[in-house]
């Protein structure tokens, strides 16, 4: 079978540490407005244009986010094999199944900042449910029948 | 698809780890090819074949409705 591209098996562990800061991050500038000092922009200020303020923690929680679910993702398993990658594809078809679903239900049912929010929050939904959906597979076969 | 990887197995007293490791899968890809979940392509099957010794149509054979 021909080999999907993936990252390198050491990179799941590297995701895994990642996304504990940018989460923490994440979930406070969200929920508290908090920001990281270092991340301000103020470019030359010229009379009434002070709009360009601005500072960049939610870009920088919403990439690293993105980078450490994706490593976790798309890394190798130990033993990367065909039906491995055969439970992989599968799981990620359910997860994109999966995802729509939930925008379908979030552009019924929520309007106006819930719905900024959800939408937020669906940037990282089918990497989340993908993540859930293939680790819970490969547990569940490799727990029967032994 | 049917299979008689499991009784193979048996015959040649393998666990499903020794088996894997021989063909260099995962356990899990032998469990699930076991059960019927999992149908393997034809390298693999023809590998785990010729690791045990039989043609590949002993070990698999087409059910109804395939």
């Amino acid at each position: 079978m021909k080999k999907l591209l993936l990252l390198p098996h050491s990179l799941k562990k590297a995701g895994y540490i990642l996304i504990l800061p940018f989460l923490t991050l994440g979930i406070a500038y969200m929920g508290w407005d908090f920001t990281i000092s270092w991340l301000d922009y103020h470019p030359m200020q010229k009379g009434e244009f002070s709009f360009m303020n601005s500072n960049f923690t939610d870009e920088f929680a919403t990439i690293g986010l993105i980078i450490s679910l994706f490593f976790i993702a798309f890394s190798k398993e130990k033993i990367e094999d065909e039906a491995i990658q055969f439970f992989r594809l599968e799981a990620l078809q359910w997860a994109v199944y999966a995802n729509y679903l939930v925008l379908i239900m979030a552009v019924l049912f929520c309007y106006g900042g819930l719905f900024f929010t959800v939408m937020t929050i669906n940037l990282f939904t089918v990497l989340i449910i993908f993540i859930a959906r293939f680790r819970f597979v490969l547990y569940q076969y490799n727990k029967s029948n032994l | 698809m049917k299979n008689k990887i499991k009784i193979q197995r048996a015959i040649h007293n393998l666990t499903q780890e020794e088996l894997a490791q021989k063909i260099s899968v995962s356990r899990q890809t032998i469990n699930t090819m076991e059960s019927g979940k999992y149908i393997p392509s034809t390298a693999l099957a023809l590998k785990i074949a010729q690791l045990l010794g039989v043609s590949v149509e002993e070990l698999f054979q087409l059910e109804e409705g395939d």
